[in-house]
């Protein structure tokens, strides 16, 4: 009896694995499309991050791409992350604090990238759209990143602070010092 | 003009889409890297059954043991 129990136990533990690994194909099926959602949800707030922090079109491209295919190598490995957003914001930021650590930031006269959008036939903001996205731009660089993250990411003070590595006041008083130089430099141009 | 306005101005705007070129290279890129994987699934099912219709069964479970890992957050720092 021990020896029959110990052949079915054989048998069945032999099928879970030949179905672990039907599993692993049926998974990976589901993974790309889950990848592609993800994607989706992902790349165009990550687009324009990058692109506020690097000022480059080429570099930002890189960062994101590279970010997007270390999280499908974590993915194929088994070792998902638990939380999609912190690893790939944090994935983006690397690798533009790294680009930036290679080659010094594009000059602003020479940043030929958009971060905002107007929306159509919203006179004032298509008006303004230049002139605030040169200001944002012209920004220092770990300001930019908070207006970006809190404005058009609805990240939380404490989510960009951990981002950066500094204290929730510090993330907060970057988010005013930028909104009164933009106010400043806004009433300027009016 | 104050802060509030300056604030709901920004929140006003969109963002400008990724470029499609983009898309193209991150989404055949990472069909690419889970085909593969795919690919090593089915050869790893096949020998598995090969081995255990040679009875050599208890390698592979052996092999599971000691390969599998568990899930885990990492961020890549550079």
């Amino acid at each position: 009896m021990g020896g029959l129990s110990s052949v079915m136990e054989s048998d069945s533990s032999d099928r879970r694995h030949v179905d672990r690994n039907r599993d692993r194909g049926a998974e990976a099926h589901g993974e790309e499309a889950a990848f592609t959602e993800l994607y989706r949800d992902y790349r165009t707030r990550l687009h324009q991050y990058a692109l506020s922090l690097v000022r480059d079109r080429e570099a930002a491209e890189d960062a994101v791409h590279d970010a997007f295919l270390g999280w499908v190598r974590q993915l194929s490995a088994g070792k998902t992350p638990r939380q999609a957003a912190p690893y790939l914001y944090a994935s983006v930021r690397n690798r533009c604090l790294d680009r930036l650590r290679r080659r010094p930031e594009i000059a602003l006269d020479d940043a030929h990238v958009e971060l905002l959008a107007a929306p159509a036939g919203d006179e004032e903001r298509i008006r303004l759209r230049q002139a605030l996205n040169r200001l944002l731009l012209a920004l220092p660089e770990e300001q930019r990143e908070v207006v970006v993250l809190r404005t058009w990411h609805d990240m939380e003070f404490a989510a960009i602070a951990a981002l950066q590595g500094t204290p929730v006041s510090t993330a907060i008083a970057r988010y005013h010092y930028a909104l009164a130089k933009l106010r400043k430099e806004l009433e300027a141009h009016e | 003009m104050n802060d509030d306005r300056v604030e709901r101005l920004l929140r006003g705007y969109g963002l400008p889409e990724a470029p499609l070129a983009l898309d193209r290279r991150v989404l055949a890129q990472a069909e690419r890297i889970l085909a593969r994987t795919r690919a090593r699934a089915a050869a790893a099912g096949i020998a598995r059954e090969f081995a255990n219709a040679l009875g050599f069964g208890y390698v592979s479970y052996v092999v599971d043991l000691v390969t599998a890992t568990d899930a885990e957050y990492r961020v890549d720092l550079i």
